[in-house]
């Protein structure tokens, strides 16, 4: 869900965009590119020739490291994946593989996929519209910020296509979500004296309750002022974005929210739950 | 943005809560539930109205919370606290607290980080938190959620500037100053649009040949003068005008380099808030060689001296004298040493100037200068008590051992102290919590922090008459405000370097302090 910050991502990410921050997004020399036809070829060649050693879908294998998992394989750039393909790591157990380049090509562009965040994949469709979107009949703004501007009740998005991959934003808008993340759960209380109040935990243990209330008021309680806490079982984010926006629309929502990324100055917090 | 995104942008903004959390009324007011800034008021007295808490219960104060600040060195903001919400910073982050129980509500970091330190708090205005940053940004943030609203930037830190100070909220003002002087950086004083960052001022600490004052630096030396903003400064909203403290010149140690008084290092500047112009200033150290700043806080009282009522702006100053000026115009009132360790000035003439003891300069071999560089105090609030009419400071005594090179200016962030200091080892560090009556300076009392020998924590008065002070040992103390006796005191566990605060929250009491890397909050002990 747009909720989830992948925060297990955050320290490559941290590494991937030291190199890149100072400039422009780096370009791909993948003469394949980064559609998710190429991806899906290379997915199947690597499947078929890498698995020996790498593992089943880039996950560590009994000689090769976890591709989707090591950090140091996501600030590689295509060239020097492709060079490891090609030519073998020299005094290491990898082995150059024979394969034709343009095999290859479609292989880095699958490996560079497992770890690519939104922001660096294929992600077609109408930006502006998109946005237009994201402001209007999604009402995405009335719950996220971006840049500034927007509602606070969920997640500000000003840098989510640097966070999370394109998959899981999709899945954000057309899934329910199985887990609430800390700090968005929908409450219900009902205070001493009999007030109603709706909003979101934003922390709470056994003896005090921090609430953001549906005015978008912080509203501290402990819990002998409060009679009844229900936690609710949905998010409030919806999850039928599927189904309200046709299928042009979705994409273009897609191409809009993959493409919030904050350069160097304003990386999203790192692991805030770790810290705690 | 489209035209037409951007109106449902306004749309959604509009809907939002349109009463705004903390208002220039309320700041004005400074209403004792509350602390609403660096200093809790804009006259920097640190005294707070609250006395739930006093000179009969205290013994009864106990811990209610520790909230510890993952990462944290040495703390050294003063927590802000609007309706039981606290605001609280280190470099690069804040934390939002529910004040009482310590409880996190949210916390920002700023990635990637330049790691410099310290950071001296927040500011809070309307919906929004505002701080500076190590690499010199001015940063808002939406007070409810740490949701990062805009930035901007206030000088190049590639150049070596960054801004650890609390930005002080001014009637939709941002005022933000910089350091560090030590670098050869001038420093100046900035005031930002609280809605939109835009700078609206900018008042330059060192003046451009032609300007006033130029005539005050040899040659080319004002180029890499020095003179930062690096604490917070107060506030008059009758007569408009803002006090602030400036720093060093620089190079610090070596005064051949930079002949002349070197204005407006070492001064207490007044600006006129709307429009940043130098009102009146007043320089403490001309021809500063001791790297002692001026930047301690200024504190504002209305009192009667000399015999008729005056609006008085008082600070302890680094050097070891304490000051009275008329705050209306800058007029030096009285000086007198507040610590015994003064080498370097006999006295001070009828107009405030120091009267040299020849000699006491930086040499090549050293040369003891009292007070230390590190000052006969610092950065550490003052705090003054209208019930008693006593001002309090932390007090250091001791002295230094000073040495000067020739050393040359080097642009892109490095030091240009042109040599530096140590800690005498015949007259070490002691430090004091001293009460001086404000209008003569004369010291009613003492307490003295056994076993301290590093700078401290500032002070906190309370109309429970009660004066809190904090040491490097850690202990937290509370003073009987008329005597000095020790009341009630607390093993923090870990030193602590900043100024205590006060607030309420649902009818209790709460003293605030942060120690090493740890806030904790006091209150009555609950039968």
């Amino acid at each position: 869900m747009l909720f989830q910050v992948l925060r297990w991502t955050a320290a490559g990410l941290l590494l991937a965009s030291a190199s890149t921050a100072q400039q422009q997004p780096e370009q791909s020399v993948n003469p394949v590119g980064r559609s998710e036809e190429a991806i899906a070829e290379g997915h199947e060649l690597y499947n078929r020739t890498c698995t020996v050693c790498h593992g089943l879908n880039g996950a560590a294998g009994d000689r090769g490291p976890a591709l989707g998992g090591g950090r140091s394989y996501v600030i590689r750039s295509d060239n020097s994946i492709f060079d490891a393909i090609q030519n073998g790591i020299s005094g290491a157990a990898m082995p150059a593989s024979g394969l034709r380049p343009m095999e290859i090509w479609k292989i880095v562009a699958y490996i560079r996929s497992l770890r690519a965040t939104a922001s660096d994949a294929f992600v077609p469709g109408d930006i502006a519209r998109g946005e237009r979107i994201f402001r209007e009949k999604g009402r995405c703004g009335s719950c996220h910020m971006i840049g500034g501007h927007g509602g606070v009740a969920g997640p500000d998005l000003s840098n989510v296509g640097g966070e999370r991959t394109l998959a899981s934003i999709r899945d954000s808008l057309t899934k329910p979500r199985l887990q609430i993340p800390r700090g968005y759960q929908p409450v219900e209380v009902v205070a001493i004296d009999g007030r109603k109040i709706a909003g979101i935990a934003k922390n709470n243990d056994n003896f005090s309750l921090q609430l953001l209330d549906s005015q978008d008021r912080l509203q501290l309680f402990t819990s002998d002022e409060l009679r009844e806490i229900t936690y609710k079982r949905e998010s409030l984010m919806p999850s039928d974005y599927g189904t309200v926006l046709v299928p042009a629309e979705l994409q273009d929502l897609l191409a809009f929210v993959s493409r919030q990324v904050v350069h160097k100055a304003e990386r999203r917090r790192r692991t805030q739950e770790d810290d705690q | 943005m489209t035209n037409r995104s951007a109106s449902a942008c306004l749309l959604i903004l509009s809907l939002a809560p349109a009463a705004a959390q903390v208002s220039y009324e309320q700041m004005l007011k400074a209403d004792p539930g509350n602390w609403l800034t660096y200093s809790g008021s804009y006259n920097s007295q640190r005294h707070s109205l609250l006395k739930q808490v006093n000179t009969t219960n205290v013994h009864a104060l106990v811990p209610k919370w520790i909230y510890h600040v993952p990462g944290a060195g040495r703390l050294e903001s003063v927590p802000v606290v609007v309706d039981g919400v606290m605001y609280l910073s280190q470099p690069n982050e804040v934390h939002t607290l529910d004040a009482r129980t310590g409880r996190l509500i949210w916390q920002y970091r700023r990635e990637p980080a330049l790691r410099r330190g310290p950071n001296r708090g927040v500011a809070v205005y309307g919906n929004r938190v505002y701080f500076t940053t190590p690499d010199a940004y001015l940063v808002a943030l939406d007070a409810r959620t740490g949701n990062f609203l805009w930035q901007s930037k206030i000088a190049e830190a590639k150049e070596g500037y960054w801004s650890p100070a609390a930005p002080l909220v001014i009637n939709g003002k941002i005022i933000a100053g910089v350091a560090p002087g030590d670098y050869g950086m001038n420093g100046f004083l900035d005031a930002y649009d609280a809605s939109t960052g835009e700078r609206l001022w900018r008042w330059n600490a060192i003046p451009r040949p032609g300007e006033p004052g130029s005539d005050t630096w040899a040659g080319d030396s004002w180029k890499t003068g020095g003179g930062d903003t690096w604490l917070t400064g107060s506030y008059d909203p009758q007569l408009n005008l803002i006090y602030w403290g400036i720093g060093n010149p620089a190079p610090d140690f070596n005064g051949e380099m930079r002949k002349g008084d070197n204005l407006y290092t070492e001064c207490m500047v007044a600006l006129d808030a709307d429009t940043g112009r130098l009102k009146w200033y007043f320089q403490f150290t001309p021809h500063d060689v001791a790297d002692w700043d001026a930047v301690e806080i200024p504190v504002l009282v209305d009192a009667t001296l000399q015999g008729r009522p005056r609006k008085l702006l008082v600070q302890a100053n680094r050097n070891g004298f304490y000051y009275v000026l008329d705050r209306t115009n800058g007029k030096f009132l009285l000086g007198t040493p507040f610590v015994k360790s003064v080498n370097w000035a006999k006295n001070l003439t009828a107009e405030g100037r120091p009267i040299l003891v020849p000699g006491v300069e930086p040499s090549l071999q050293g040369t003891k200068i009292c007070p230390s560089t590190s000052g006969a105090t610092n950065w550490m609030s003052p705090a003054y008590n209208p019930d008693t009419g006593l001002f309090y400071v932390a007090a250091i005594e001791g002295c230094g051992i000073n040495t000067k090179s020739y050393e040359k200016f080097r642009p892109g962030g490095f030091p240009f102290d042109a040599t530096g200091y140590e800690e005498s080892p015949e007259e070490p560090r002691q430090l004091y919590v001293r009460a001086l009556e404000l209008t003569t300076g004369k010291l009613k009392w003492e307490f003295k922090q056994i076993g301290s020998r590093a700078y401290g924590a500032g002070l906190l008065s309370t109309a429970g008459a009660l004066i809190f002070a904090g040491c490097d040992q850690g202990i937290f103390t509370a003073l009987d405000a008329n005597t000095g006796t020790p009341l009630w005191h607390f093993n923090t566990g870990q030193a602590i370097s900043a100024s205590p605060m006060t607030y309420t929250f649902k009818g209790r009491q709460y003293v605030a302090v942060e120690a090493g890397s740890n806030v904790i909050a006091f209150a009555l002990f609950d039968e």
